[in-house]
This record gives structure tokens, sequence and C-alpha cells, in this order.
């Protein structure tokens, strides 16, 4: 401990020896990245509500399943097609007779790609009757007549128009056209967007340019109400870094589990060093017998084996995220203790210490307003060291699948990249971004905390 | 002298042990006597199947199951008062008598727990030492050499590669080198022990499982040599600081010897310590890398007992977990008073 005698505080003290460091200098330059990912995540992500419906199957049911990040088409010969959505379209209206009305649009698809999309998607809310009707035109002048389908609802509900399903049996007809012998399983969408020749079904090559999608919503009944049509092209690359089996959007889904991760850390490595080190200066301080006692009561601790405890705890309990921090903290505060205590123990020798005994101030006074700030330092050193350990417990627990289902953490998504074979299907997006996000929060506070320890320890300095 | 405090050392363990079993079974009391109830009533059902095919009175079933539970239930303290199961929980966990799973199996298809824990135990310790052994020579070979060019740029960047590597799920690298060296490029296996069917040869089947080895043990070493490397380091460093070696440098001896013959006398019981405190961390650290490349050990019992809700087993598994962890501390301490005298000297264990 070395006592600082500037006039400026030993907080400026610390601050200019820390920005020494730059390595702790990058620490906090992430740290305070991380806290503007988590308040502006609703504007990061494109699924502002991934934290909660995470689990929600219908909230991400227009994305397409396991595909990669859409930047692979910078570095892969092949151009995939992204996801695009087409929202608020301006259909024309046209009153026919009184009880018809015909919606229309005419939507252009570019495409430019060599691999087509997944699926694409015509979605809104209706009421009444109305018939869909979807023709494209393709850049080669030939038309397909995709889908022709009735709805009828009495209120107010969705409609779901994947157009992979439902042109399958047209988009077969068409291929007659050009091949007589056409397969029980079709790839619907490779034949839509490839040239229209004898090689269509063995060896289709991509037709490029501009699809026009002619969409007709027919109302049949007067009190027809269509809200909200959107065209969504599923693509077979999506989002920043693709989707999981369950076509969720793994940026939204990573991003969102930066703040669980955050609060988790810190709260936990909070609690448990502050508990840690209160009881090691109030062992130190008062030693004897009550020493003798909080140091027994430490041993039994430091000897059980955390992590099979954890599991075995959540296993049984199934835990929620607040159990599981308590459970953490209930183990972790055992770290910072000996070298508190071997530090309380320099400390309580020190003049002031029995100035303030002179004066008559309360051992709680001692404790708490001369020997723990002295400790501070320390304490926020090994807070931020523990952060990434409490981080990668949560993950570790989360990974067997004993998590709190409730939130979204990058344990939980790991787990269902293990459980979705992931790693045998080789969806890298699925499986490496949580991990450098893990080991990117890891490192931050590993960064911030080596670098106060160094400046705390003077040992550790370079000759 | 030693023996002394080797003998207080090995008794504080046992009664540290003894004092954990006693959390334990307080904590899991409830679940555990649910378990038990289910298997008492199980047990009873299957004795009423046997007699109720010879034939006997149904009458004397009914009155035989009403008796035959009520007796279970006492051999195993189930009717008693709360304090009391609790002890007897302890007594029986601390008599290695777990009881009986309740779905999960042996190899040879056994259901008492501490045979499917045991079997276990070997698996673990062979993947383990191998990577600690590796992990040893290398972290402490580059941490040597970290100190003696402290602050020069291997130093500071290899210090950069730890904190790096710091927060890094050791489980998660796993799974990235099992994508990598057995999916895209196949050059080992994805996991287990030995291939199947396992080859017919003695030999041919240790070199088997040496080459079901190789990827975890690489993974393992990949992770944990960089941390160790810092320690030993800062502990080399902090001795190469002191007093003795500067005078020694003044006496002019080679500075070779100044590292090896002076401060690594010094540094060495602190990184042996370490390094084997890390073979234990690394026990139940590694619970989940196991299950990642489904090697039969310890840690990946608990994950198929957990898949399996499987809580008789869970709880043995844990039971002796903390068994070998607390052995392997008490070794640890009776090596480092061993190599340190002031230890032993102070008289606290």
């Amino acid at each position: 401990m070395r006592n600082n005698k500037s006039t400026k505080g030993p907080i400026q003290d610390f601050w200019n020896e820390f920005k020494q460091y730059k390595y702790g200098i990058v620490g906090l330059i992430f740290l305070i990245i991380f806290i503007i990912l988590v308040i502006f995540e609703s504007f990061l992500i494109p699924f502002p509500e991934a934290s909660s419906r995470w689990r929600d199957i219908t909230y991400w049911e227009d994305n397409p399943r396991s595909v990669p990040p859409v930047w692979i088409n910078f570095f892969s010969s092949k151009d995939y097609a992204p996801t695009i959505y087409f929202e608020d379209l301006e259909f024309t209206e046209n009153q026919l007779s009184p009880t018809i009305t015909t919606m229309n649009y005419i939507l252009e698809y570019d495409y430019d790609y060599d691999v087509p999309p997944v699926d694409i998607i015509l979605r809104g809310r209706f009421e009444g009757n109305f018939t869909a009707n979807i023709v494209v035109e393709r850049p080669d002048g030939a038309t397909i007549n995709l889908v022709n389908k009735n709805f009828s609802a009495p209120t107010m509900r969705d409609f779901r128009i994947p157009l992979v399903n439902e042109s399958q049996n047209n988009v077969r007809n068409f291929v007659r056209r050009y091949q007589p012998n056409v397969p029980q399983n079709i790839n619907t969408f490779r034949i839509l967007f490839s040239q229209a020749d004898e090689n269509i079904i063995s060896n289709p090559q991509p037709l490029k340019g501009t699809y026009k999608f002619n969409i007709n919503l027919i109302k049949t009944s007067p009190n027809t109400v269509i809200e909200e049509p959107r065209f969504v092209v599923s693509g077979s690359v999506s989002g920043l870094l693709g989707t999981d089996n369950s076509k969720r959007d793994i940026w939204s889904g990573l991003v969102a589990g930066l703040k669980w991760a955050l609060f988790i850390g810190l709260l936990t490595s909070a609690i448990s060093v502050g508990v840690g080190v209160i009881y090691g200066t109030i062992s130190a301080y008062y030693g004897g017998i009550v020493d003798s006692i909080m140091q027994r009561i430490w041993e039994v601790f430091i000897n059980i084996p955390l992590l099979p405890v954890l599991i075995v705890l959540s296993a049984i309990f199934q835990p929620s995220i607040w159990t599981l921090i308590t459970m953490m903290c209930l183990f972790f505060w055992v770290g910072p203790v000996k070298t508190v205590r071997s530090m309380a123990l320099q400390i309580k020798e020190e003049t002031f210490v029995e100035s303030a005994k002179a004066l008559g101030a309360s051992n709680f006074r001692i404790i708490f307003k001369h020997i723990v700030p002295m400790l501070i330092p320390y304490a926020f050193a090994s807070m931020a060291l523990n952060v990434p350990s409490a981080i990668v417990y949560e993950a570790t627990v989360s990974l067997l699948g004993l998590g709190d289902a409730s939130v979204v953490t990058w344990g939980q998504i790991l787990h269902d990249a293990f459980s979705g074979g992931a790693v045998i299907s080789g969806y890298w997006w699925w499986i490496i971004p949580p991990g450098i996000a893990i080991a990117l929060v890891g490192m931050t506070f590993a960064f911030l905390g080596f670098a106060m320890d160094t400046i705390l320890n003077p040992k550790l300095r370079t000759r | 002298m030693y023996w002394r405090y080797a003998i207080k050392r090995i008794l504080m363990g046992i009664l540290i042990y003894v004092i954990i079993i006693f959390i334990y079974s307080i904590l899991f009391n409830t679940v555990m006597e649910e378990t038990l109830n289910g298997q008492i009533i199980e047990i009873v059902n299957g004795e009423m199947l046997k007699m109720s095919q010879v034939g006997t009175d149904p009458e004397y079933l009914l009155q035989y199951r009403q008796t035959r539970i009520q007796e279970l239930r006492t051999l195993y303290h189930l009717d008693e008062p709360l304090p009391t199961r609790i002890f007897w929980r302890a007594v029986n966990t601390l008599t290695f008598n777990y009881g009986n799973s309740t779905i999960m199996r042996s190899f040879k298809g056994e259901t008492d727990v501490l045979a499917i824990v045991l079997e276990r135990i070997p698996y673990t310790l062979l993947l383990f030492t191998f990577a600690i052994l590796i992990d040893i020579v290398v972290g402490v070979s580059l941490g040597i050499k970290k100190a003696q060019r402290a602050g020069k740029l291997m130093d500071q960047s290899t210090s950069i590669i730890t904190m790096v590597v710091y927060g890094l799920p050791s489980w998660w690298f796993g799974m990235v080198m099992i994508m990598l060296f057995a999916f895209t490029i196949p050059i080992f296996p994805s996991g287990g022990f030995n291939s199947v069917p396992p080859p017919d040869t003695f030999l041919a089947r240790v070199v088997d499982t040496l080459y079901h080895l190789a990827l975890p043990v690489l993974t393992l070493v990949f992770i944990g040599f960089w941390g160790r490397a810092y320690l030993t380091r800062n502990i080399v460093l902090g001795n190469l600081q002191e007093d003795f070696i500067m005078s020694a440098r003044a006496r002019g001896i080679p500075e070779r010897s100044v590292l090896y013959g002076h401060a690594m006398r010094t540094s060495a019981p602190p990184i042996l310590t370490m390094s084997l405190l890390s073979l234990l961390a690394s026990f139940n650290g590694a619970l989940v890398f196991e299950g990642i490349f489904s090697w039969p050990g310890m840690g990946s019992l608990y994950w198929a007992a957990v898949q399996q809700n499987d809580i008789p087993v869970l709880l043995g598994n844990l039971s002796i977990t903390t068994a070998i962890y607390i052995a392997g501390i008490v070794v640890l301490d009776l090596i480092y008073g061993f190599l340190d005298p002031r230890i032993k000297v102070g008289g606290k264990a």
C-alpha cells in the first residue's frame, strides 16, 4: 500500500498512472462502447424485441433458417441474395363493383445474385374476404402465375403467404415447358430465378435482372379491410451475423445478451468482492478467536468445487437469473479474503488506526472509515478480474441447458448452437460470435483489472 | 515435525469434507427424499408384482404393501425429524452409500451410483494429467523467458494474449477446434475415447486413444498455458528484484545461473503449487469440456445426468468430485509444506 501525498487526491493520482497503461485505456474504451451498445440497443438491432421475444417462434418466422451473414458475399465467389423488407407498400385501389375492390401493386425486385432467396413472403392483417393473386414477370419476359388463394376471417387476423410452398405447382408447370421430366422434389426458387432452358433442373444458371411481382388483392366483400401489407424477401444470407436454426437473428441476440453479461458479471463481482473485502477486514481487525472461526469458515468454502455445485444446484432447482447470481456470490466472495486479510493486518498497525482508537472511535467506524477505504483500489482491481469468470460460469451453466429461459444470454445462444448441431454442420456464424463476445467482455475487464493490478502491485513492474 | 503438520493437515481436510457433505445434505435434503420415496414405491411395487404372480391373497398384499413401505421408510430414516434425516443422509454419503440411479446405468449395466462414478474417474484423470503436464512445461518455460526479458516485445505481446484469452471459455474454444479440425479439415476425430469399433490389438488401441486425446489436450493446453506463463513471470520477476539476486549479480555470477540457480530455487515452490492448483482447477473447470469432446469422464457424467435429470447420480458425482478436489488441495499443502519450511513452522495449516 502506498500513501498518496499528492494534493490532487488519490483518484487523480491513480488516473495519471492508469493513463500510462495502453491496454488499460483500451479496456476503458471497450467498456464505454459496451455501455453505449446497451443504452442504444433497440436502435442498433433489426429486431428490437429480440430480448423479450427470443423464444417466440412467430416473431422470427419470416427469417430464413440457418443462413450465413450478408457480408460473406465479399468473400465467396457466389453472390447470395440477402434478406430485404418491403414495407409500406402503396397499393392502388380500384373499385370494380359495389362489392369487389382490387388492390394492385407492382413490386420490382432486382435480382443480381447467384443464389436465390430462401423464400418470399407476403403478409399483413385482414378482416373479411379476399383473394390474393401474385404473378411474376421475369426479366426474360416469361410470366408465371404464382399464387391464387382465398382468405376469409370474421375478425382481424394475420395472413401470411410464403411463395415457396404456394407456388410449387405453378412453377412445376412452368418448368415442364422446357424439361418434360420434372422430379418430385424441385427447388422452387432455384427454378424461378434461373434461365429458362433445358438445363433448368439439372444445371440451372441464374437469370439476373428485374423481377416484377404483380400483387393483386381482390376484396370480395364490401367490408374487407387489409392492413400493413408487407413483402419479405427471405434471403439466402441474412443480417449482420446470420440466423440460427430457429430463424433468429444472431446479431440481435448477441446485442441483447450484452446487457445480461454485463449485469451478471458486474453485480456478481461487486457483491462478492464487497463481501470478501469486509469479511477479510473484520477477520484481520478483530484477530484472535473471531479470526480463527472466520478463517475456518473460509476454508470450508474454498474447498467446495464451484462448477459442479453450480451445475447440481441449477439442475435440481431450475434457477432464475437472480438465484444464479446469488449462488455465484455465495462462492465467489472467498477470492479476495486472504489478500485483504494480509493487507488489513498491515493497515491495522498504522498510526492513524492507533490514533483513531485512542480518540475512542468505534470498531465499526475504524473498519469502514479507515481500513476499508484503503482497500478500495485493490477491491476494484479484483472486481474487474472477477467479472469475466462470473460471465463464463453463467455461460457454462447455460451451455448445459440450465440457464434462465426468460432472458437471452450468450451461453444460451451457444447451448442452442451446440444442441442444434452447429458444430457438425459448420454454422460458424452461430458459434464464433457469442464466444468472441464473451472473450471481448472478458478481455475488457482483464485489461482494466491487470492495469489496476500492475499499478497497485509495484513488484510486477518491469525492471 | 513434518509428520505432525501432515497429520494435522489431513485431519483438517477430512473434517472439511464432512462439513461440506453436511452442507450438501441440508441443501439437497428435499430433492433427495423425493427420489428416495419414489424408489421405495418402485421397490415395493416390484415385490408385489412378484408375489401376485404366485397368487397371494390380495388382502394380504395390501397389508404387505403398507408394512413394507413403512419398513423401508424407517430403514432410510424417512420418518424421523428433519435434523435426523439430514444427519443420516450425510452419514450415508460419507460412507459412499449413494444409493441407486434412477435412469442411468454404468457401462456394465449396474445402477449403483458409486460404480457409475468410479468407472468415470480414470478417464478424467487421463485427459487432464496429460493436458496439465504439457501445459506446465510450456507455460513455465515461457514464463521464465518472459521474466528474463520483462518489458520487451515478447513479454508484452504474450501478456496481451494472456489478457485476451482471460475470459475465453475453454469449452467454446473446444467447439471451435472441433468444427475446424474435425469437420472442416478432418484431421482429428470429433470426440470419444476410441474409434467405433475400437481396434483389436492393445497397442493399436493405445495409439487410437492417444489420437482421440490429441485435440482435447491441444485445446486445453492452448487455453491454459498463457495464464501460467504470466503467473510464473510475476513470481520469478518478484524474486529477481530481491536483494540476494542483486548481490549475486554484483559478485559477477553469470546471469544464467543467477536465474536458474538463485531465482528459480526460491520461485519453484510457488510455481509448483500454482501448477498443481491448476491441475485441480482443471479438474472441475473442464467438466463441461468433456461433454463437448464426448470424453467419457466425470464431466460427461454431469452432462448426461443433467439431461436425464438423474439426481442420485448428480449428487454422488458431486460428492466424489468434492472428495477428489479436497484431497488434491491437501496433497498440495503437504507438498508445499515439504518444500517451504516456513509453512509448517508457522503452525497454521
